[in-house]
């Protein structure tokens, strides 16, 4: 076959040139070269990304297999393992089973980084580029291989064809060491990490034959056969168990540590650096029982510097500082609100509540490190976002970031808790392992878990709402209240005293200030006043804490849009019942976008849904109150709307969902198995989240420390349920299944049980405790 | 010194006769699918069958296993191949059909907590064939030390699962 003599070509901004020849195989290996001298320096670090190193984000072998490499991590969505095959298969022009390698999340042999959301990247993941440009790299190959102009080239399953004659992928890179060198920006140790630039042609999704199809989760086997490395498993010589003796509040320093008998445990030893204390023994069940023994004689100065969750709220309205922080307005806010507010014949002003609820991943945090004698840090964790985690853990140490390797496993989900980097236990591993000179598994129990991690941000938001004399709404003014809601600091580092980025201030950058942004997308585009501001403060705390922790708070499923999209909708539904209205129907003529009134419709004729005004018709003294409610939302390009039915016993209090219907319009769907997984899964999070989710902490600390005291879910609880999947190719880009559900059940409950006793639950959650109060008022 | 059996193995244990068996799997055997969840019994991460009854490995002292048959993820092919009386060339190739189905269901999110789950749903297949929606949430619920907690909400592939496994069951298997 005749090869391209000379292979330095520029394709649509990329470059693909070859290293070599082989005597066996063949490879084509997808990396990158910077854009941008200023941040390649910082990204080049470690991965100095020729794509001879195994860090390329595509490479085709000679046998027409392919691998894949990517940043982001699985915490259980699949979206690594199912959606990215799919999508690289269909840009490729390959069948997906070719696809049979997914490395993600290690920093030594993944190329780009960034956080774990936004997997889809609303439409052009960094994957579907990087195929794109490779399929173009493969015309180019195949051209002159062929003596086929590229124009009249096709590709399909992994094999171009023209001219009469074909040839497979694998058998154009037969002998070849090629590499093709992408553009890309950004910052790799950062929350979003390297962007794949430029604009090779891409797929279009009338032409996908791979994406749309149900594929089943290639990872699953190994987790259902006990084969999977979870990161919990993995064991190094050497290896010696850590627990840790954490301070007593959120803004203790240490007095003195307690010390272990020698004779009952002779191997154990107290690691000390300011304010961390950890237990180090070569068992774990030693280092179990040490531990409560050191923690027992440990001292610790008294603090009391938190509101306690009962006076959260007034403190928040009356005592934090909501001024320092930029006020921000959200970009559709339009119009003459105050006007029309003065104007309107009806009129609903109420104030939302939303308390702050844990990730709570079914396992606490744990992580492995090795600093090893050469002055290379490996850390093993469940991670996501392992590059940033690595520039932390550089910045701790004062060290380069290319001695820092950062490897990831699967885990327990913790759902946005480590996207700035940290999980929980990484650091103190590694200030662990190097005070020892040994390998060091820390595993934090589940109360340390609860009192040590991060939270999802509190908040409350004032809504006004003027309805004119057709019932109409004209006008909507929304302040939305919360602290900051992403401290990225390694808590162990900032125990230790040890270098960290900044806490969240005034004077922080994108990552660590206090503003608060507008999260929830507003798509009411009928009502023409409109004024969205966010105010942002510092977290509770934090200033207080002599230790400058208190409750830190980091982004959770559906960040900031959770908190802002309940008062929304819970609103509109008010406001229709205010209006005489139906509430699909309600938001409906509200409405412009057709996506929208299109799953609303939808959700209408699918859930069973009883149009007309809620609340229904009261029957008297009944032991069981039924009520509907809806909500929508859009995040990351798709649209949800939600329909809740429920039964609520008024002698008991409480609140049974029994069915819950989710419409979701994402554009494309990629896999429609996996997609449905992911809502039902969402779904349940969300009733979880609106019956029982809540962090309740006095003065000094939080004091949900167990599953009694933070209940979730239980399988006995869940509902019917109902996944309506709108597939709508035209759309031409695919949203987000991982995120949002979780965020649709709450004001859909809400809004249910308005219609079922004609009270509003303004705050969540809905315990038994609340409804009666409620019921009673 | 305890001697316990594991999956059908005698196994001499050198830990401590008060460490729960949890640690004594994880740690000493390298039996490694029952999760610290809690520590606390209140999760499921860490259910074994011991004798054919689920118990939570975190708070179980090894010594209490002494003389009775543990069951674990490792050996769930082997406990069905054993109730089907599956020569050995077919039970190499042979899953439990909770396994099967669990896989065929797509059941797992991020999984940590199925181990458990698997465990409970294999206790109730052996006594009751054919569970209805009730006894199989029953079941994950109320009937061990604390309900089966699952953060990622896979409840609902769960209950699919375990029909979808008692169908296969009833059958004789995947096959």
């Amino acid at each position: 076959m005749k090869k391209a003599a000379d292979l330095n070509m520029d394709i649509y901004g990329a470059e693909l040139s070859r290293r070599g020849f082989l005597k066996t195989g063949g490879t084509l290996a997808v990396g990158f070269s910077m854009i941008g001298a200023g941040v390649a320096k910082a990204a080049v670090a470690k991965n100095t990304l020729d794509a001879s190193l195994p860090q390329s984000f595509v490479e085709i072998h000679a046998d027409n297999t392919v691998t894949i490499r990517t940043g982001k991590c699985d915490f259980g969505q699949s979206s690594v393992y199912t959606a990215y095959r799919q999508i690289v298969a269909d840009e490729l022009d390959m069948p997906f089973e070719a696809i049979q390698t997914v490395v993600y999340g290690d920093t030594d042999r993944t190329p780009d980084g960034g956080g774990t959301f936004d997997l889809l990247g609303r439409g052009v993941p960094n994957l579907r580029k990087v195929a794109a440009y490779t399929r173009q790299a493969i015309l180019e190959l195949a051209s002159p291989a062929l003596g086929v102009g590229k124009d009249r080239l096709l590709t399909k399953d992994g094999t171009v064809s023209g001219g009469g004659k074909s040839v497979t992928y694998g058998e154009l890179l037969k002998g070849q060491d090629l590499k093709l060198s992408i553009p890309v920006t950004g910052r790799l140790t950062d929350m979003f990490g390297l962007v794949v630039n430029g604009n090779p042609p891409l797929k279009q999704a009338a032409n996908y034959n791979v994406v749309g199809k149900s594929f089943k989760n290639n990872v699953i086997p190994s987790k259902v056969k006990a084969e999977e490395m979870w990161v919990t498993n993995v064991k190094l010589p050497g290896m010696l168990h850590a627990r840790m003796v954490h301070p007593k509040t959120l803004g203790s320093k240490l007095i003195s540590a307690g010390t272990v008998d020698k004779v009952k445990f002779p191997n154990t030893k107290v690691v000390v650096k300011g304010n961390l204390v950890g237990v180090v023994a070569p068992t774990e069940w030693e280092a179990i029982q040490a531990a409560r023994q050191v923690e027992a004689g440990t001292k610790w100065s008294d603090w009391k510097g938190l509101p306690g969750h009962e006076n959260l709220f007034r403190y928040l309205r009356q005592d934090a500082d909501w001024k320092s922080a930029t006020v921000s307005r959200s970009p559709k806010s339009a119009g003459n609100t105050a006007a029309a507010l003065a104007a309107a014949p009806k009129k609903l002003s109420a104030t939302y509540e939303m308390p702050y609820m844990k990730h709570a991943p079914i396992g606490p945090t744990m992580a492995l490190a090795d600093v090893q004698a050469d002055g290379t840090v490996m850390v093993h964790t469940h991670n996501q976002n392992p590059q940033a985690l690595r520039g932390q853990l550089a910045l701790m140490l004062g060290i380069s970031e290319e001695k820092v390797v950062v490897r990831t496993y699967s885990g327990p989900g913790h759902y946005g808790r480590s996207n700035g980097g940290n999980a929980g236990a990484e650091d103190e591993a590694v200030l662990l392992s190097k005070e020892l000179g040994r390998p060091v598994r820390v595993q934090w129990m589940r109360g340390e878990d609860f009192q040590w991690s991060t939270q999802s941000a509190a908040g409350y938001s004032d809504v006004k709402i003027g309805l004119d004399a057709n019932g109409k709404i004209s006008a909507y003014e929304v302040d939305h209240y919360m602290p900051a809601m992403q401290d990225d600091r390694p808590i162990g580092a900032v125990l230790a005293g040890l270098p960290t980025m900044p806490a969240p201030s005034d004077k922080g950058e994108r990552l660590n200030n206090t503003i608060n942004g507008n999260s929830d997308l507003w798509v009411y585009d009928g009502i023409l006043n409109l004024e969205e501001r966010a105010h942002g403060t510092w977290q509770v705390g934090q200033r207080e804490s002599p230790i400058a922790v208190g409750l830190r708070d980091h982004s959770m499923r559906t960040p900031g849009q959770f908190q802002q999209n309940f008062p929304r909708e819970v609103a509109l539904s008010e406001a229709a019942s205010m209006a005489g209205a139906d509430p699909i129907q309600f938001r409906i003529d509200h409405a412009k976008e057709e996506r929208l009134k299109h799953i609303l419709d939808r959700l209408r004729s699918e859930s069973g849904w009883e149009t007309r005004p809620a609340p229904r018709a009261k029957t008297a003294s009944a032991a069981t109150l039924r009520g509907q409610g809806v909500s929508v939302m859009l995040r990351t390009g798709s649209y949800w709307a939600c329909a809740c039915q429920i039964a609520i016993t008024p002698a008991s209090g409480e609140i049974k969902v029994e069915k819950l219907t989710m419409v979701v319009d994402p554009g494309i769907v990629i896999n429609p198995l996996q997609l449905k997984r992911q809502v039902e899964g969402g779904s349940m999070m969300g009733i979880s989240q609106a019956l029982y989710e809540e962090v309740t902490f006095d003065e000094s600390s939080v004091t949900t420390r167990d599953w009694r005291t933070y209940p979730i879910l239980k399988m006995a609880e869940i509902p019917e349920i109902k996944v309506v999947m709108v597939n709508r190719p035209e759309v031409g880009t695919y949203g987000q299944g991982s995120e949002a559900a979780n965020a649709l059940a709450a004001p859909a409950i809400a809004a249910a049980f308005f219609d079922a006793t004609g009270k509003t639950p303004r705050r969540l959650p809905l315990r038994p405790a609340f409804v009666k109060e409620l019921l009673k008022a | 010194m305890a001697t316990i059996s594991v999956n059908g193995t005698k196994r001499e244990v050198q830990s401590p006769s008060d460490t729960p068996l949890l640690y004594v799997l994880r740690n000493e055997l390298d039996v490694m699918s029952p999760q610290f969840g809690c520590g606390l019994a209140q999760c499921g991460a860490c259910s074994v069958l011991v004798d054919g009854k689920e118990i939570r490995a975190c708070l179980t002292p090894v010594s209490s296993v002494a003389g009775k048959e543990v069951t674990t993820i490792e050996g769930l092919p082997a406990r069905w191949a054993k109730q089907k009386n599956l020569s050995a060339g077919e039970a190499a190739k042979t899953l439990h059909p909770v396994q099967e189905a669990w896989i065929e269901q797509q059941t797992p999110l991020c999984g940590f907590c199925q181990n458990g789950m698997m465990i409970k749903a294999t206790e109730l297949l052996e006594k009751t064939a054919a569970p209805n929606d009730a006894e199989i949430k029953a079941a994950f619920t109320t009937s061990g030390p604390s309900a089966h907690l699952c953060r990622c909400g896979s409840y609902y592939a769960i209950v699919e699962a375990v029909k979808y496994a008692s169908a296969l069951m009833t059958k004789g298997g995947a096959k």
